[in-house]
């Protein structure tokens, strides 16, 4: 039990690892988008790191990382296109993140690193709980610079007007990407202090 | 390691690719009808959504059947003749252009004077979450009703999609850019510019 909780701690793949801060910068800046992106990767790495760990003595290692590519990005253009056709709502909240997660270097490091020397089943489990340590860190960071940058939650608007109309402003700097590296870097700071 | 030689290497990603290649065929073409439908019926209800009708998913193919009627410029741009809630007559045209990730969409409803701006709608593929996606939120949207896209002259001067405080065009022809996002705004004004030209004399 103990080595599949690692992601939600000791290696956690953003915080101890530093994977995958490029889509976390790009997905932070509300509180919405981090829990879609959080979801989907946790579904394509566990689902991607059960079919690979399926197919892990058949993989001719120096062709692996292209076989991994293909895979994950079949598995997701596959879904993406399913739910097109049969929940359009929902892809079109999602079609932006597709290439964001075919790219995503905590899926491909979970591949190598696990899913490669361990049976399917556990390699679903790993799959599932890196992305939920990774998915961890981007709602915390979305959480800071959703209230700081844009005064909402989830969209809802949490200041009062009084305080606006008392001279507030939203701290547009937050809602840029800096800002969410800045972020990542103080909660990597706590974490290893 | 001595298992793995070349020809089971070149076999293994050969196989796999065929596979993979007849599974997203199979996937597309599967489900491509009920694509293209889900499509039509979402470019309907922005048509709508321009024109201000508040839609609900259900009645977009009814209402849109008894309210719009597609034309044709002399050029040979499509339009559609739309009759608004509130029984004026307007002329929705679509718009497309480029953001900063992808293509962007929308459609822009004129008052029969072919100036004043009735409402416009707004789509993206993969403009940045919380940044450039908000061009397709209401808050955005709204600032586009009203504003002309002639200026006093009447010449066409399109809608100016300007950094808050930053004022080239008079205030009639210009609306605030969404802060964060300046490239996927400039798309948006780049797209109007361009589609609207073609439609607009």
């Amino acid at each position: 039990m103990k080595k599949y909780l690692g992601p939600l701690n000791k290696e956690n793949p953003i915080l101890v690892q530093t994977l995958g801060v490029c889509s976390a910068l790009a997905v932070t800046a509300q509180m919405k988008p981090a829990v879609v992106m959080a979801l989907s990767v946790m579904v394509v790495c566990a689902c991607s790191n059960f079919i690979i760990s399926l197919i892990r003595n058949t993989i001719p290692p120096r062709v692996r990382i292209i076989v991994q590519l293909l895979v994950v990005s079949a598995l997701v253009i596959v879904v993406d296109q399913l739910l097109q056709a049969y929940l359009y709502d929902v892809s079109k909240m999602l079609s932006v993140f597709v290439g964001l997660i075919i790219t995503n270097c905590i899926i491909m490091g979970r591949l190598e690193a696990f899913a490669l020397s361990h049976k399917p089943i556990p390699s679903f489990i790993d799959g599932l709980l890196n992305g939920f340590g990774y998915g961890l860190v981007l709602v915390v960071v979305a959480f800071f610079r959703e209230i700081l940058g844009s005064g909402t939650l989830w969209g809802y608007p949490i200041f009062p007007d009084s305080l606006y109309a008392a001279g507030y402003l939203n701290n547009g700097l937050m809602i840029l990407p800096p800002m969410a590296l800045i972020l990542v870097g103080g909660i990597i700071w706590i974490v290893k202090r | 390691m001595s298992a793995f030689t070349n020809r089971y290497t070149f076999l293994y990603v050969t196989i796999l690719v065929l596979i993979i290649t007849v599974l997203l065929t199979g996937v597309y073409f599967g489900t491509k009808e009920r694509q293209d439908a889900n499509r039509t019926l979402e470019n309907a209800s922005q048509i709508l959504k321009a024109a201000g009708y508040g839609v609900d998913k259900t009645q977009v193919q009814q209402l849109f059947e008894e309210v719009a009627e597609i034309k044709k410029t002399e050029n040979g741009k499509e339009f559609y003749s739309v009759i608004t809630p509130k029984k004026q007559q307007s002329f929705v045209v679509p718009v497309s252009g480029k953001g900063l990730w992808g293509p962007i969409w929308g459609y822009v409803a004129l008052a029969d004077d072919w100036n004043t701006i009735i409402g416009v709608a707004f789509a993206h593929k993969s403009e940045t979450p919380g940044l450039g996606d908000k061009i397709t939120e209401e808050d955005f949207l709204k600032r586009f009703v009203g504003k002309k896209i002639k200026n006093e002259a009447g010449e066409f001067v399109s809608v100016s999609v300007e950094k808050i405080g930053q004022k080239t065009a008079s205030d009639i022809n210009r609306v605030d850019a969404v802060s964060g996002a300046t490239i996927t705004s400039k798309g948006v004004e780049e797209m109007l510019f361009n589609s609207l030209k073609e439609v607009v004399k």
